[in-house]
């Protein structure tokens, strides 16, 4: 990992009697794509309002640059947050034109910016109207266009693609693509795991307000089973010490095997205790694959919870 | 940077408010209103006018008795009166039809009421019979006394000509009271105009979801401060348009629309009142400002906020539950209760100073108050927003953003254990 940009340690935040974030270590190297990855109240925005200077933390260091984050270097950072929203009854060019001037651009060169980006996401008729007249679809390319204005150097996408239909999660992604190649740092909070896995040099995975991984693609693969082994078959899967058993259905498993397991020796095995194997294939362990392995517990025993309640 | 962006929050937050339709809908309201009242005075003035000039040339027949024995008959005749026989035969006579009117003056007319019948003209136009009437017997009372400088006193008041004194020196009276009280009159205006975008300014953040962009591009008391200057901005502006057509119409239009003659050159500006006055009325903006600012970050919607914001409006009105003491015994209770109470400190403090009742001391102490009241109320305002506007959906717990831990130095980064 290169230099950090984003230095967070021991970070720890209460609200009231109740720690929603333990002990949280981690950084984001300088020029790298960072996925943020966790559920539903898993405390990720907490974590980025703190880390912004909104949330007061109960301890910890977090830094951007070395030092904490203050509005007055807002005009290096591009943040789009969960909640999001502009003044929707101001005209469109005069939103970006103020949060343009606010970032530190000249009213002039806010505006030329502003008009110059709605003609790159075909919004360059809408200059003039209220934003409430937008469609959701084009207030979030108006608040995308906010959040990049001045190419910032840190860039944290919380959800970005929220509320964006598959054509214009494209052009999102193509505008990402483009401030990474300008330099940028990227955060992004996102539950779309193949966005991660085509955007993302490193991921942390948020559990409970504590990091369940951390680390590049593959090192957390590797982390949760790292290969996949898909076997169609007849015959019951024997328990063995070289895999573990993921996916068990009539005809077909999943078997996670470690980095050293040999796949030939556990064929051979399946074969001589009886299991008649139609297919055999292995993979490497998807994000969502994991992400579905550390959340799944905690949905269960949510479900498990509800159905108490209700009966 | 930060004087930057806090000229660029003044002027975003001037400019998208003067460029609402709304807000010059309601702004220039005010003027149309009184520019209408205005022409219909003028209208008004003029219908009268011709009115009165008809009724001084009306002629209808008379006739009266007089008990008194104070109207000449030559006199009467002049307003072509004639004797009844009787009040009876004058009252039939009018009944029929053949006299228009019959006076009866009684034998002491200043005790005894003058009773008048005449034929029905209308509300308006049956005044004339009344006005005859009352001519007939003023003639002929200012015939006997045979002076009209002595008539004159007698039927009017005399003109006085007071002058006081404050420590020897001549004191201004009505015309320097009437300056110190345009404060007063400034203040109401502002509050009452104003007080709805205060307590929205804050709220338009939160309900637009626009926070966390906000903090992360400026300080909460940078955007406060210049959202409060923008009001501060907004209201003068509205200052002056309410009050050109009064302008307007007393330089160009006195005569038509009958405004008094107020000799402007008459009114006395005291330094010390002047000054106190103003004072008070900037402190008591910016207390009011942030406070509805403040309660503008805690709540969730306008509509909520909307029942602290009649709270406030009242808090500016409930010293006129005690004008009458206000005026009369300033030392009483309730008026120094009025008095050192912050919010409604604006409104008596002004009012005490213009009728020059509010001591040295007690308008120190009155503004010391206020300013640092509004100082408290700006940084609870500042606290409140910066922990506050994250709240969306609900009502923020004050004394949890209160109690959230300080904002250490970024020397020694937020490391708070």
């Amino acid at each position: 990992m290169s230099e950090a940009l984003v230095h967070i340690d021991q970070f720890r935040m209460d609200f009231g009697d109740r720690t929603v974030i333990r002990d949280l270590s981690f950084d984001v190297g300088r020029g790298e794509t960072f996925g943020f990855l966790g559920s539903n109240g898993s405390g990720k925005t907490t974590t980025i309002r703190a880390l912004l200077g909104i949330y007061q933390p109960t301890a910890g260091i977090l830094h951007i640059d070395g030092r904490p984050f203050r509005p007055e270097d807002g005009g290096r950072l591009g943040y789009l947050p969960e909640e999001r929203g502009l003044y929707k009854k101001e005209k469109v060019i005069d939103v970006m034109t103020y949060f343009g001037r606010l970032k530190g651009l000249d009213r002039n060169a806010a505006k030329t910016w502003s008009l110059e980006y709605l003609e790159r996401v075909a919004l360059a008729d809408k200059a003039g109207a209220q934003l409430d007249k937008l469609s959701g679809g084009q207030q979030q390319k108006v608040q995308l266009g906010v959040t990049i204005m001045n190419d910032p150097e840190l860039l944290i996408l919380d959800e970005p693609t929220k509320g964006f239909d598959p054509v214009n999660r494209r052009l999102l992604m193509d505008i990402i693509d483009g401030q990474k190649a300008k330099g940028a740092t990227v955060v992004m909070v996102t539950h779309q795991m193949e966005e991660v896995e085509r955007l993302c040099d490193r991921v942390i995975l948020l559990k409970n307000g504590t990091a369940e991984a951390y680390g590049t693609i593959d090192e957390v693969q590797n982390q949760f089973g790292g290969r996949i082994i898909r076997v169609k078959h007849s015959g019951p899967i024997p328990a063995s010490p070289r895999y573990t058993v993921t996916v068990n259905e009539t005809n077909y498993s999943e078997l996670s095997i470690g980095d050293d397991a040999d796949e030939a020796d556990i064929l051979r095995e399946l074969v001589a205790s009886g299991v008649a194997v139609r297919s055999f294939a292995t993979t490497k362990i998807s994000l969502e694959e994991i992400f579905i392995r550390v959340y799944g517990d905690q949905n269960r025993a949510g479900a498990e919870t509800y159905e108490m309640a209700e009966a | 940077m930060a004087q930057h962006n806090l000229s660029t929050v003044v002027t975003f937050e001037f400019f998208r408010t003067i460029g609402k339709k709304r807000f010059w809908a309601g702004t220039l309201a005010v003027p149309i209103i009184m520019a209408i009242v205005f022409g219909l005075l003028f209208a008004s003035n003029s219908a009268t006018d011709t009115a009165a000039d008809a009724q001084k040339s009306a002629e209808f027949t008379i006739s009266y008795t007089d008990a008194s024995g104070l109207i000449p008959p030559e006199q009467a005749a002049v307003f072509g009166a004639t004797t009844a026989a009787s009040a009876e035969d004058g009252v039939a006579a009018v009944r029929s039809g053949r006299t228009d009117a019959f006076f009866d003056f009684p034998a002491d007319p200043a005790t005894n009421a003058v009773k008048v019948y005449g034929a029905d003209q209308g509300l308006f136009e049956n005044n004339k019979y009344s006005a005859v009437a009352q001519a007939m017997l003023t003639q002929a009372v200012n015939a006997r006394i045979g002076s009209p400088e002595l008539s004159a006193l007698a039927g009017t008041d005399a003109t006085i000509d007071m002058k006081t004194y404050h420590d020897g020196v001549e004191s201004g009276g009505f015309n320097s009271a009437v300056p110190p009280l345009f404060f007063l009159v400034i203040f109401y205006g502002l509050i009452i105009l104003l007080g709805g975008q205060m307590l929205s300014s804050t709220l338009e953040e939160k309900e637009n979801r626009v926070t966390e962009m906000i903090l992360t591009t400026l300080k909460p008391t940078t955007l406060i401060s210049g959202k409060v200057l923008a009001l501060f901005a907004i209201g003068l502006l509205q200052m002056v348009i309410f009050t050109s057509p009064v302008v307007i119409g007393y330089l160009f239009f006195r005569e038509q629309i009958n405004i008094p003659d107020l000799d402007l050159s008459a009114l006395v500006f005291e330094p010390a009142p002047m000054i106190t006055g103003f004072l008070i009325l900037v402190g008591g903006f910016a207390l009011f400002t942030n406070t509805l600012v403040a309660i503008g970050a805690v709540m969730p919607t306008v509509k909520e906020a909307g029942n602290y914001m009649a709270v406030m409006i009242a808090l500016i009105f409930i010293p006129f539950y005690a004008v009458s003491l206000i005026f009369s015994n300033p030392q009483a209770l309730i008026v120094q209760v009025f008095t050192y109470f912050p919010f409604s400190a604006p409104v008596t403090a002004l009012l005490r100073n213009g009728l020059g009742s509010l001591g040295v001391v007690e308008a120190a102490i009155v503004i010391a108050i206020l300013y640092i009241g509004a100082v408290l109320m700006f940084f609870l305002a500042v606290r409140l927003f910066q922990y506050g506007s994250i709240s969306y959906a609900s009502k923020v717990n004050i004394k949890t953003a209160l109690s959230s831990g300080r904002r250490l130095p970024a020397a020694t980064g937020t490391t708070a254990r």
